[in-house]
């Protein structure tokens, strides 16, 4: 070896040690954990695994997408250069820039069926019970995806803003002359230009998403009755059940949802995907 | 075709006033250059006639309809930009034919008339590419061949050489000159370039602080420059300008006499203006050569005189070196008198 690869070996080596101890071994320890066929039999078994895979594909889909068009309308409100609009987006920033756990346990609070402040006030002014927000399944789970997109949304909103602030003004001007109404300079303009960013981003919070652990988990615990897991949370629930070997085969029963995003996305950041797109 | 008329136009951004009642009358079929340094307003009246920018004061007719109220869109205009513009993700024939697809022409229609333009800009090879697949120049044809498609009333230019490199700039010049005696089309083009100006309008508005200096034809701004600032501004290499002193019919200037035809009081302060080329070699004013800049066709000699700086240009070739001393006969017919105070012509 020449003094410059032992120099290389030797600056490389910090690095394969952290990548050793802190992502192989767990990962690894992970899987070894997970190896019992019979804990994948129990697992799929349990009522509650079926209720959360649906709930995890339905948080998804749902969240990730309402949460998608939504940045993208609002990146375009944002994006006009007002002194109020400005402002405005500081307070807008605000859920994604505070922590999770107050945040998400105010909310909590605020819908607690009896004594939160969004019942209460819906009884005086009414008479009337409201809704059992977080007691209601349906209704829980709900209201975790509302949390999600409301604390993610001014993320991807800062994301799209960015996007849009790329293209050049010209081409909306250009538009405006060649006879371009706003939709059709969205249509002709702005979205063949943010398309890829779009789909790149939405992979991305794909992937973040189903680790999502906070939303659901702050909010509702997976209650009631366990009916609002999903794949992020239900690991805790078996840890907690000392069931160590189902929370890890949840794990692995993820990656056939993640692995593939992960492939995608890494194909879309490598080019492959803009040069077969464009 | 179309006239367009400016009436009184006002504009500011924030307390910056930046056009200060700008009255221009614009011919049917006229190449009309606007020109001025960066930052007199040339662009922003521009924006205005296309309905980019707000307009401040005073109307704007396109073909005797006021247009103040109206869209971009409504005006039948078609704008050519510095960076081309062109939509990135369109080929070159859907960048084309992208106006009149708004208007939901008939397919047939529209590649029809995106052919023609593109056998008139010699476009026809790269219909099917992207706009990041050509050159600057090419780039610039095709913002061209969007205009063309539209048959616009009225053609706008905002400095669309700009971009381009020294040689191609002069070929698309001579093309976009062409096209107009072709189309017989209005146009208005805003540039900073006096050479583009003076080879390509029909008239020129000079244009500086948000007024107009002077408006003529090339030649006219060339020969009877109305004041100082447009003197120095058109003409390449720019006129020589001094301050001097009238007296008996000529400038006392630089330590020496210097003739000119126009008058002004006696003893009055003016300033004198001569262009490069209005020398003659022989008995005159004494100078000291300094640089000497051969280019071929001419040559341009910096000479010194009492102190100051002039630019000299001969036809030909220059016999002269840097330390030389030569003497000058200033040209009396060609010598332009200015007020000292105020910069008018006198």
């Amino acid at each position: 070896m020449t003094t410059w690869q032992v120099w290389g070996a030797l600056l490389l080596a910090p690095y394969v040690l952290v990548f050793f101890v802190f992502v192989l071994y767990p990962v690894s320890y992970g899987l070894w954990l997970a190896r019992n066929p019979e804990s994948y039999r129990t697992l799929f078994e349990d009522p509650i695994f079926f209720t959360t895979v649906v709930n995890t594909i339905f948080f998804l889909l749902v969240a990730v997408n309402l949460k998608f068009v939504l940045a993208l309308y609002l990146s375009g409100f944002f994006v006009h250069d007002r002194r109020w609009i400005r402002w405005l987006s500081v307070i807008f920033i605000l859920p994604w820039a505070m922590p999770a756990i107050p945040t998400i346990f105010s909310i909590r609070f605020m819908f607690n069926p009896e004594w939160g402040v969004v019942n209460q006030t819906i009884f005086r002014l009414t008479g009337l019970d409201g809704p059992n927000w977080l007691t209601n399944p349906d209704l829980a789970m709900a209201m975790a995806m509302g949390v999600h997109i409301w604390k993610a949304l001014p993320f991807w909103t800062l994301i799209l803003m960015a996007g849009r602030l790329a293209i050049p003004k010209e081409l909306y001007e250009a538009a405006s002359v060649d006879g371009a109404t706003a939709w059709q300079k969205f249509k002709y303009v702005t979205w063949p230009s943010l398309r890829t960013l779009y789909i790149t981003s939405t992979l991305l919070s794909l992937i973040w998403t189903l680790g999502d652990f906070n939303s659901v988990y702050l909010l509702t615990g997976g209650q009631p009755a366990d009916k609002t897991h999903v794949l992020a949370t239900l690991g805790i629930r078996y840890i907690r059940l000392d069931q160590l070997d189902h929370a890890m085969a949840t794990i692995v029963v993820a990656l056939p949802f993640v692995l593939p995003l992960v492939y995608f996305m890494m194909r879309r950041l490598s080019g492959d995907e803009q040069k077969t797109s464009q | 075709m179309a006239t367009v008329v400016f009436d009184s136009i006002f504009k500011s951004f924030g307390s910056t006033k930046v056009l200060h009642g700008i009255s221009l009358d614009i011919a049917n079929g006229e190449f009309m250059v606007l020109v001025g340094p960066s930052g007199c307003g040339k662009s922003t009246l521009l924006r205005m006639l296309a309905g980019l920018e707000d307009i401040g004061g005073g109307t704007i007719a396109i073909d005797g309809r006021v247009v103040n109220d109206l869209d971009s869109k409504d005006r039948d205009i078609a704008m050519v930009f510095q960076s081309y513009a062109l939509y990135p993700h369109m080929t070159v024939g859907e960048n084309m034919g992208f106006s009149l697809r708004l208007r939901n022409d008939e397919r047939k229609r529209i590649e029809d008339r995106v052919a023609h333009a593109a056998r008139i800009l010699n476009l026809e090879p790269y219909l099917k590419r992207y706009p990041r697949e050509l050159s600057g120049g090419q780039r610039q044809r095709v913002a061209m061949g969007r205009a063309i498609v539209r048959d616009p009333k009225v053609f706008l230019f905002d400095e669309p050489l700009s971009n381009l490199d020294a040689k191609l700039r002069v070929a698309m010049r001579a093309e976009i000159k062409a096209l107009h005696q072709r189309l017989k089309t209005t146009t208005v083009y805003v540039t900073h370039d006096q050479v583009e100006a003076m080879t390509m309008a029909d008239r020129i508005a000079v244009m500086n602080d948000g007024r107009i200096e002077q408006l003529g034809r090339p030649l006219e701004l060339y020969d009877r420059p109305a004041n100082l600032f447009v003197a120095q501004f058109i003409g390449s290499p720019a006129m020589n300008v001094f301050d001097g002193t009238y007296r008996n019919g000529a400038v006392e200037a630089l330590g020496a006499r210097w003739p000119c035809s126009a008058k002004a009081h006696e003893g009055q302060p003016v300033k004198y203006g001569i262009r490069p080329v209005h020398f003659d070699f022989g008995s005159g004013v004494e100078a000291e050569v300094v640089v000497v800049e051969p280019m071929g066709a001419e040559t341009e000699l910096v000479v010194k005189i009492g102190g100051q700086s002039l630019t000299v240009a001969t036809h030909g070739r220059s016999p002269a070196a840097p330390g030389d001393r030569i003497s000058l006969a200033p040209n009396a017919k060609h010598a332009h008198l200015f007020d000292a105070a105020s910069g008018a012509r006198l």
